[in-house]
């Protein structure tokens, strides 16, 4: 099991590696850079382009360019913001609790929501529940997160004013007020982008969840737990959703990632101060050290996604327990 | 007694009573904006901090020595408004002296000395410091101090915007928290993270990314400000930003584009829409270069025939009204709203097909084919028009330039691109005819920093020495330059470099219980402190904690 460990750490480091790498040369091979997008629309000067370049040595070789950043990276540093003129690690560790927020929340309800539903339509196969979710669940997947996330903005912050339609907290609640206040207060400024994530995400888990237990519920080892005089509840609960749990877990590691990166278009339309917005901008102005930035953490999580969902595969199914 | 003393006390309180209820409450203004201030610290604005939004920032903390009044030329001296200095005389026609007002003090409590103005102008006028900055400077020779009040500004000839260049581009700093920082540090310094300034309103916190928070200055000595804080808050979307004001959690917006679609929806909610002039101009820009070689002339363009029809060919008009309603008009050359120009410049050339096909034909550009594209030795009259994916407005006032053009037998077609890809064939001259849009300086002596052969913006290679020997002319005339400056455009006109296609008006959005509103063109927010909130119109955000 440590050899299989150290093997996919092994693995994991190298995947980041390449990820980092490619995104490197071509962020730098697409046309456009940072500078060319500065100011106004008319054509800098030559020589106050050059000291831009040079400021945020843009000017060196490309080769240059890379072992400087990864020297850097590998200490924790990965430079300022060309477009904010904040170090990169800041900006980011400024974004990330808000991304967390709103992505493992999404993440939780969504897993949650979408197991015990899925295996609610199962045990009720054919039903009207079943249809109707089944419905219900292909309308969430198929609409549009911007869309649905404008919709509720609009029916309840707009017309209902029942919640906020923007940003992470009211930027007006006094800086004394307290821990319960400003709890309340994120949690309000939070449901509308949360609900919207949430409903876009579940359909697909619902979906998933009522496939695998189906399959479970048919399984040789139901008949025989049945054989056994064990009670239907404990059969369908415990044994059959155990085991039709092993999609939903890796699915959960595939979407770690949504916990820092979060919904671009959600955080948009929310003024969510999120990763995911941020990496829109960074892209939007070509910021190269805010977006590898980003790009870092991104690739960390999708491959640590795929090493906890490895992991915990193989701790809930002996078969796949490497040797 | 007893009861004359309870009449005395009741008296008293209900004096007390009603000077409360009388009382106004210092009120909020939150104003949502597309983009945060980064850098909102004068002479830093460069580079990447040169936004729009860092401009609006800095203009609520630093003064001017004075500034212009609103519409007012500038070449008038008399049009301009104390801020920093009291008073201003010449000495000669080459040096400027002003007063400083006694009053001024930095948010620290520090006096605002002639020092802070030179410091500060020795910074700007920097080419190393602040490239573009010094450029605008150059009609400055040297900034001195006489005493603690005395400011002298000595310029290197004369010509009639020397008032201007002192007053407009430099927001003095407080240079006893600045001289012993190294001035390649100060963009990183605890300074440009809170700035110290001496305007209305004074820095009181920031969310990166998320908000700025400014409270009132009661201490300002122009007087205090009507309104207690103002935030601003940041959305990119614009439909997060319209939100926000439709759901009563912000009360102002500037729109660059007019929200046409939502004005119903506003004006229902308490939000009046107001219109001020933009500094913006739109145009279709000509190359007079082969594509991408400077070297070569255009094989169609560099024919002023063919540019002038180009321009003729089109109902700019009919253009606006289609798109922008009442919120634009055709410019003059490139005069926008907000320039005093504006008003005396003559109404742009209307549409003539019959004079723009006769300039074609006598151009050698006719239909031999019959496919009703014109031609000229074998080669058709094709142009393609490079357009910014991120506007969506000048995609569609291509398309109907397209249409308009096509009726003449040119073939116009569009390409849209990142706006990176765009500015780099706007840098290297990659294009036919490029869809750009200028912010401009509040003055015509900026002109030629785009529209003459030299020009550091001049990115088509047009060169029309007849504009360039006029507009050096208004710049160093000695009497009225409005004159000059009017010849000079109806040249630039006549050359067509480019159609210049909308000069804009900004939309703001603002809700109705302010009032004693005034809202300048290129910084609505600069004259935030006059504003106050109607009593009796007060809402939960306007208690301000003191």
């Amino acid at each position: 099991m440590a050899r299989w460990l150290a093997r996919r750490l092994l693995h994991a480091v190298l995947t980041v590696a390449i990820a980092i790498t490619l995104a490197f040369f071509l962020m730098r091979l697409a046309p456009g850079d940072p500078l060319s997008r500065l100011g106004d629309e008319r054509p800098m000067p030559a020589s106050e382009l050059a000291g831009l370049r040079a400021r945020y040595g843009l000017d060196q070789p490309l080769l240059a360019q890379y072992t400087t950043f990864v020297a850097a990276a590998v200490g924790g540093d990965f430079g300022r913001s060309i477009h904010y003129g904040r170090p990169v690690r800041e900006i980011i560790l400024d974004r990330l609790p808000a991304s967390l927020l709103l992505g493992g929340g999404a993440l939780l309800l969504t897993m949650l929501g979408g197991a015990l539903l899925g295996a609610l339509q199962a045990l009720r196969r054919d039903s009207l529940l079943d249809r109707t979710a089944g419905v219900v669940s292909l309308a969430a997947y198929a609409t549009p997160s911007f869309w649905l996330g404008l919709v509720l903005a609009w029916l309840v912050g707009i017309e209902w004013r029942l919640l906020p339609v923007g940003g992470f907290r009211d930027p007006l609640l006094a800086a004394d007020a307290s821990w319960m206040l400003q709890v309340a207060d994120v949690l309000r400024h939070l449901a509308l982008p949360l609900l919207t994530l949430t409903i876009v995400s579940i359909g697909a888990v619902m979906r998933y969840q009522r496939t695998a237990m189906l399959e479970a519920l048919a399984q040789p080892f139901v008949a025989a737990a049945r054989a056994r005089g064990l009670s239907e509840r404990r059969i369908r609960w415990r044994h059959a959703l155990r085991t039709s749990l092993f999609p939903i877990v890796t699915l959960l590691g595939l979407w770690l990632p949504v916990l820092a990166a979060g919904s671009v278009f959600v955080e948009s339309v929310f003024a969510w101060p999120g990763l995911g917005s941020l990496a829109a901008e960074a892209v939007g102005t070509r910021d190269y050290p805010l977006l590898m930035g980003v790009t870092l953490l991104v690739a960390v999580l999708v491959v640590l996604g795929g090493l906890l969902a490895d992991i915990a595969y193989a701790a809930l199914d002996p078969r796949v327990r490497p040797a | 007694m007893l009861r004359t003393t309870l009449a005395i006390s009741l008296l008293f309180g209900l004096v007390a009573c009603d000077a409360s209820a009388q009382r106004r409450l210092p009120g909020t203004l939150v104003i949502v904006s597309g983009e945060y201030a980064t850098l909102p610290v004068p002479t830093l604005m460069e580079g990447p901090a040169s936004t729009t939004e860092n401009t609006h920032v800095a203009d609520l903390l630093f003064l001017r020595l004075a500034v212009e009044g609103p519409g007012r030329s500038t070449l008038d001296e008399s049009g301009y408004e104390p801020q920093l200095a009291r008073s201003w005389s010449r000495r000669d026609s080459l040096t400027l002296v002003f007063e400083l007002d006694p009053r001024a003090r930095w948010h620290d409590g520090r006096n605002v000395t002639a020092e802070d103005v030179v410091f500060t102008f020795q910074r700007a006028m920097n080419p190393v410091i602040a490239p573009s900055l010094a450029e605008l400077l150059q009609g400055i020779d040297a900034v001195r101090s006489e005493g603690q009040r005395r400011v002298v500004i000595s310029f290197k000839r004369p010509y009639p915007e020397q008032f201007f260049d002192a007053t407009h581009y430099v927001q003095p700093l407080p240079a006893h928290l600045l001289r012993a920082l190294d001035p390649d540090s100060i963009a990183i310094s605890d300074f440009a993270q809170a700035p110290v300034g001496n305007g209305a309103f004074r820095w009181s916190r920031a969310v990166p990314g998320q908000l700025l928070e400014f409270t009132a200055n009661p201490a300002f000595f122009l007087g205090r400000p009507g309104i207690g804080r103002i935030v601003i808050r940041v959305a990119t979307d614009a439909s997060a930003r319209l939100n926000l004001l439709l759901s009563g959690e912000a009360d102002a917006l500037r729109a660059p584009v007019p929200p046409l679609s939502n004005r119903d929806q506003l004006e229902a909610r308490g939000f009046r829409l107001v219109t001020i002039p933009s500094s913006s101009v739109g145009y279709l820009l000509f190359n007079t270069h082969a594509r991408g070689d400077s070297a070569r002339p255009h094989p169609i363009l560099a024919d002023v025939r063919v540019r002038r029809a180009l321009v003729l060919a089109l109902d700019r008009d009919a253009m606006l009204r289609s798109m922008l309603g009442p919120y634009a008009k055709v410019p003059y050359g490139p005069i926008p709203t907000s320039l005093w120009l504006s008003e005396l410049a003559p109404k742009a050339a209307d549409r003539d097909s019959m004079q723009a096909a006769q300039l074609l034909d006598a151009a050698g550009w006719r239909d031999s084919n019959g496919d009703g594209i014109r031609d000229r030795n074998g080669a058709p009259l094709a142009l393609t028009v490079e357009v910014p994916g991120t506007s969506m407005l000048r995609r569609r006032l291509t398309e109907i330039a397209m249409a308009q053009h096509r009726e003449l037998g040119i073939d116009l077609s569009m390409t849209v691109s990142d706006r990176g890809v765009w500015m780099e064939r706007l840098n290297g001259g990659n294009f036919d005819v490029i869809f750009g849009s200028l912010s401009q300086e509040p003055t015509p002596s900026a002109f030629p920093q785009t529209w003459s052969c030299e020009g550091s913006g001049n990115a088509s290679g047009w060169c029309e020495p007849v504009v360039d020997s006029l507009m050096t002319a208004a710049r160093r005339a000695t009497g009225d330059a409005t004159p000059v400056w009017l010849a000079a455009m109806r040249a630039l006109e006549e050359s067509a470099p480019a159609a210049f296609l909308y000069a804009p008006y900004d939309v703001v959005a603002l809700h109705r219980r302010f009032e004693n509103v005034s809202l300048r063109p290129g910084s609505p927010w600069m004259m935030a402190w006059r504003w106050r909130v109607r009593r009796g119109a007060e809402i939960a955000r306007d208690r301000v904690p003191r």
